[in-house]
C-alpha cells in the first residue's frame, strides 16, 4: 500500500467514525475497492457486499428509516445503473442517502470505457435534481460529516465524487487537468 | 389459493414484524388485508423492497423484518437472494407471491411463468430456510413456524393463482414523503430512538 493510500484510508477511517456510520453497502470499481475493504473490516459497521449497486442504495434508504447512519460506496458506472431507483425511491419519498462514488472519466482517467460516465453522469444527476460534490484531496475527507448533514437537509441523495487524485495518485500526469 | 387468502394467513406473523411491500400486487393486497399504515409500500423501484427491508433489518437488528414481493419484483432483483443469504439477520423473512404473471398490469405472463422454482433458487443462493407452500393450511403452518424462527434468513414462496382482477392504482391513501414519515415515525415508536432528528427531517 502506498504512503498516499495509507494516509487516505486513515482520513477515511476518521470520517467514518465521525459520521457514526452503522450500515454501509457497496460494490467496488478498482478505485473504490480500498474503501470497501476498509468498511468490511470495521467491527462497528454492518457492511453489505451487494450483487448490484441499486441494492446498496435501497439498503442505505432502509437503514436511514431506522435512524442508523449509512453510506453506499460504488464506482461511477455503478451509480449510472441505479438512477431509476434513486429517482423512484429516494427522490420520490424524500429519503436522503450518502453515496461515495469514484469520479471516473475525468482527464486523468485513461480508461476508454469510463469516458461516457465522465461526460454524462453529472448532467444526469442534475436532471434528476440530485446534488453532488467532489472531494479531491485527503483533507477534503474531513468534510464528509458535513456533506451527510447537508444531504439530510436536502432530503434526497447526495453524491460525493471522489477523485482519482484522492483515491489513487495525486501526482499522476493529468491530475491538474481534472481540478 | 388466492393471494388475499394466503396473505390473511400471514397476519399473525406480521403483528410483531416490520413490513415492507414491493409495488403492485404485494402492496395492494397487503393493504387490502391489513390496512397497516405502519408498513412501507413501494410504488416503484421494482424489485428493491427486499433490499430496503434488508437495510431496515441491519439498522434495527433486534426487529423481525418481513419483506413481501411479487415474483415479478423478485425477478427484477434476483441478486437480492445472494445478498440476503449472507447478510440478513436470522429472523428475516422474505415472502414471495408467486403467480407467474404481472398481475397489476393485467396478468401479463412473465419470464419463467409458473415453472420457476423460487425456493430452489433461494436454497441455491444459500438461504437456509426456503420453502414453497400451495395451500392455506401450509401457509398457516409456515407462519407459525416462522414466528419464532431464528433459522433464517427465510424465503417463503406462496404459490397462488393468477386472478382476473381490475387494474387499479395503489389503494394506500398516502405516498411520497408521507410514506417516509409514517414509516419512520412508526420506527421511532418501535425502537425508542429518533429517525428524523430534532427538526423533523
Amino acid at each position: 500500500m502506498s504512503v498516499h493510500e495509507t494516509a487516505m484510508l486513515e482520513a477515511f477511517d476518521a470520517a467514518v467514525g465521525e459520521l457514526g456510520l452503522k450500515v454501509s453497502a457497496g460494490l467496488p470499481d478498482d478505485w473504490t475497492r480500498p474503501l470497501l475493504d476498509h468498511l468490511r473490516g470495521r467491527g462497528d459497521v454492518a457492511h453489505v457486499d451487494v450483487a448490484r449497486e441499486a441494492e446498496a442504495v435501497a439498503i442505505v434508504a432502509g437503514a436511514f428509516l431506522t435512524g442508523a447512519p449509512s453510506a453506499a460506496v460504488m464506482g461511477a458506472t455503478g451509480l449510472l445503473t441505479c438512477l431509476g431507483e434513486l429517482a423512484t425511491l429516494h427522490v420520490r419519498h424524500h429519503i436522503p442517502a450518502l453515496l461515495l462514488v469514484s469520479e471516473r472519466g475525468t482527464p486523468d482517467d485513461g480508461r476508454i470505457y469510463q469516458e461516457v460516465q465522465g461526460r454524462r453522469l453529472k448532467p444526469a444527476l442534475d436532471a434528476l435534481d440530485i446534488p453532488w460534490l467532489r472531494v479531491d484531496d485527503i483533507d477534503g475527507l474531513r468534510a464528509l460529516p458535513h456533506a451527510q448533514r447537508w444531504g439530510r437537509v436536502q432530503k434526497r441523495p447526495l453524491v460525493v465524487f471522489l477523485s482519482r487524485a484522492l483515491l489513487r495518485d495525486p501526482e499522476a500526469p493529468g491530475a491538474l487537468l481534472a481540478r | 389459493m388466492k393471494t388475499r387468502e394466503a396473505l390473511s394467513r400471514l397476519t399473525p406473523l406480521a403483528d410483531d414484524s416490520v413490513v415492507v411491500c414491493s409495488l403492485g400486487m404485494a402492496a395492494n393486497e397487503w393493504w387490502a388485508v391489513t390496512e397497516d399504515d405502519e408498513a412501507f409500500y413501494l410504488h416503484a423501484a421494482m424489485g428493491f423492497a427486499s433490499s430496503l427491508a434488508l437495510g431496515v433489518a441491519l439498522g434495527a437488528p433486534d426487529q423481525r423484518v418481513l419483506a413481501i414481493s411479487g415474483d415479478g419484483s423478485l425477478s427484477m432483483n434476483l441478486g437480492t437472494l445472494l445478498t440476503e443469504a449472507r447478510n440478513a439477520p436470522a429472523s428475516f423473512v422474505h415472502v414471495v407471491i408467486a403467480n407467474g404473471v404481472y398481475q397489476t398490469v393485467g396478468a401479463t405472463p412473465m419470464a419463467g411463468r409458473a415453472d420457476t422454482d423460487h425456493a430452489a433458487i433461494a436454497a441455491g443462493a444459500g438461504i437456509p430456510w426456503a420453502r414453497r407452500v400451495d395451500s392455506l393450511d401450509e401457509v398457516e403452518e409456515a407462519a407459525a413456524e416462522l414466528a419464532g424462527s431464528q433459522a433464517g434468513p427465510h424465503l417463503l414462496v406462496l404459490g397462488v393463482e393468477a386472478e382476473d382482477i381490475p387494474i387499479v392504482p395503489p389503494p394506500q391513501p398516502y405516498e411520497g414523503a408521507e410514506m417516509k414519515y409514517r414509516f419512520g415515525r412508526a420506527m421511532e415508536r418501535r425502537l425508542g430512538r429518533q429517525v428524523f432528528g430534532d427538526e423533523g427531517y
